[in-house]
């Protein structure tokens, strides 16, 4: 199966950047966003240039790279929560199911709802555990009681924290540990029933044993959602990801299955940053 | 070359030990002071407290007895009425510096208005209010106090009121952003959630600073010996009555003065801790 992708791969590929678009339709894979032409911009200061990336879905896609190449403000272009700054803006397209969710007029609460963030910190809300979880939910869905309680339950099972806190739903969701808030605010992304996950370094401020445990979540979670991970850790990218995605400088260097990023690296700056020489 | 030489630790062990000097003393200076009033204000001001004190109206110079009930009332109406209007405003106020102006130039202007009107020494909106509502009214009046007082206290909260916003970490909206909670939801049900402890102790600050507010009043609500029975007349409260009870040339009054002055005192104390009894970390 690998062999046969990197022929198709290299066949395509030659020394062009990747396209992969045709990565994934040569493994006859369905894009749910395809990134287009996207630049980006802090104030004056571009910091991506003309992205092109097609995720994979009900794939897990990790980004990575040096720090400050780019990796998060990309994946904060894909619900638009940039938007809160208002110095920073974006163009180009980034359609999610064929839809360019950039377009002024596309609802972007919808969006939000449908593309979910894990973000590097914990940031559980100041209310109890429940009400963590309760409080989107309640929010986009109009449900009773007794399912809103059956839903809150089934996400906090499978985000792996149920059976630690079944009997303190009531405690605030300060009161958990770094790893548990982590999880918790998995919990509280999925329960809204979203279509993509997108998870912005989401292990790097908790331990190892924390780590392992959304690691094992992820391969879980990715039969129903499509997953975008950012990491620095790429023992993490090679463990978890399909594809891999290496940002350089605002760009995308190269892209391909994460197995042939690792093994057999195309570019010369990938296999540099992969084999430690710089970031 | 030849090997460093480290510095000798004897100049910078005498700094630090002055620097340490300095800090604990200028505490202790301000601790002591601080001590110094209350023990005053306490053992002159409850001499003069008994239960008519509490209870009863003022009494003339030269008949024993009486009390400031009234001023007691006044001062309590006066001071909820100017909360009622600045404590809304205000909040309101920092909502839009800290979450919707933010460096915007209408922000700006309205930041440098808050903090030019709570530099304004309190006289001068006490001037204001009487220019305002007593001379076209003709009429002292508790109205026209209440408004001097709601002035003063609007900037105080408004500021205060951003600066906790700005507090509570961009990472939480970011967080509830995300979640596809639209912008007001985002501040009035998780920012302001994570702020209140601030939110709260920035209003009760506006609070205690009028409550003790004297200047704004002489020319608004004036005084008077009387229960207060209407807002649009002059209206009975403590710090005036202590300003002219503490003139008077009649001990009696001047210890009056003093009760007065400690009722202000335990009533602040009353109040702060009442806010952090209820803001108490609620562990289960």
């Amino acid at each position: 199966m690998m062999t046969a992708i990197k022929i198709k791969a290299e066949s395509v590929l030659g020394s062009e950047p990747a396209d992969s678009a045709q990565v994934l339709r040569n493994l006859g894979l369905a894009s749910k966003i395809s990134v287009r032409q996207l630049n980006f911009f802090y104030g004056e200061h571009q910091a991506l240039f003309d992205n092109q990336l097609d995720i994979a879905a009900h794939q897990v896609t990790a980004i990575i790279g040096p720090s400050g190449c780019g990796k998060s403000t990309h994946i904060r272009v894909y619900n638009r929560i940039y938007e809160l700054y208002r110095d920073q803006r974006a163009s180009g397209e980034v359609l999610l199911d064929g839809e360019n969710i950039l377009r002024s007029d596309y609802d972007v609460m919808e969006l939000r709802r449908r593309v979910g963030m894990i973000f590097q910190k914990p940031t559980p809300f100041p209310m109890s555990i429940y009400d963590n979880v309760a409080y989107g939910l309640r929010m986009h869905y109009k449900i009773s009681k007794s399912e809103t309680a059956d839903r809150v339950e089934e996400a906090l099972k499978r985000a792996a924290l149920w059976d630690e806190i079944k009997d303190h739903l009531r405690r605030p969701g300060t009161s958990l540990s770094g790893g548990q808030q982590q999880r918790l605010c998995i919990a509280r992304t999925i329960v809204v029933e979203p279509e993509v996950l997108l998870m912005d370094e989401p292990c790097s401020a908790i331990d190892p044993i924390a780590t392992a445990k959304i690691e094992e979540l992820i391969d879980e979670l990715k039969k129903q959602y499509t997953i975008v991970i950012v990491t620095h850790n790429m023992q993490q990218a090679a463990r978890v990801s399909d594809f891999t995605a290496f940002f350089f400088q605002g760009r995308i260097v190269e892209f391909g299955p994460t197995r042939q990023i690792f093994t057999n690296p195309r570019k010369k700056q990938t296999e540099s940053y992969l084999t430690g020489r710089f970031g | 070359m030849n090997r460093l030489q480290p510095r000798r630790p004897t100049g910078r062990k005498i700094t630090n030990l002055l620097v340490a000097i300095w800090s604990v003393s200028s505490a202790l200076l301000g601790i002591i002071i601080l001590f110094w009033i209350t023990q005053e204000v306490l053992w002159r001001g409850i001499r003069a407290i008994d239960l008519d004190f509490l209870t009863h109206l003022p009494t003339p110079p030269g008949v024993s007895g009486g009390g400031m009930v009234n001023a007691l009332a006044g001062t309590a109406i006066l001071t909820l009425l100017a909360s009622v209007v600045a404590v809304p405003l205000g909040l309101w106020g920092g909502i839009f510096l800290a979450e919707f102006g933010q460096e915007s130039r209408v922000a700006d202007n309205c930041r440098f208005a808050a903090n030019v009107l709570m530099g304004l020494p309190s006289i001068i909106v006490g001037v204001f209010a009487y220019a305002l509502l007593v001379v076209p009214l003709k009429n002292f009046s508790g109205y026209a106090g209440a408004l001097a007082l709601a002035i003063i206290m609007l900037p105080v909260i408004t500021r205060t009121t951003e600066d906790m916003l700005r507090l509570v970490p961009n990472t939480l909206r970011e967080a509830a952003l995300a979640l596809g909670l639209p912008r007001w939801r985002v501040t009035l049900a998780i920012v302001f959630r994570g702020a209140k402890a601030g939110l709260l102790t920035g209003v009760l600050l506006a609070v205690a600073r009028v409550s003790g507010e004297t200047a704004p009043l002489l020319f608004t609500a004036l005084n008077s010996p009387f229960w207060p029975r209407s807002l649009s007349e002059p209206m009975p409260n403590l710090t005036v009555t202590i300003f002219d009870y503490a003139m008077s040339p009649y001990p009696d009054w001047q210890s009056k003065a003093w009760g007065a002055s400690l009722l202000i005192t335990v009533g602040i104390l009353i109040l702060t801790l009442t806010t952090r009894w209820l803001l108490r970390e609620r562990k289960r």
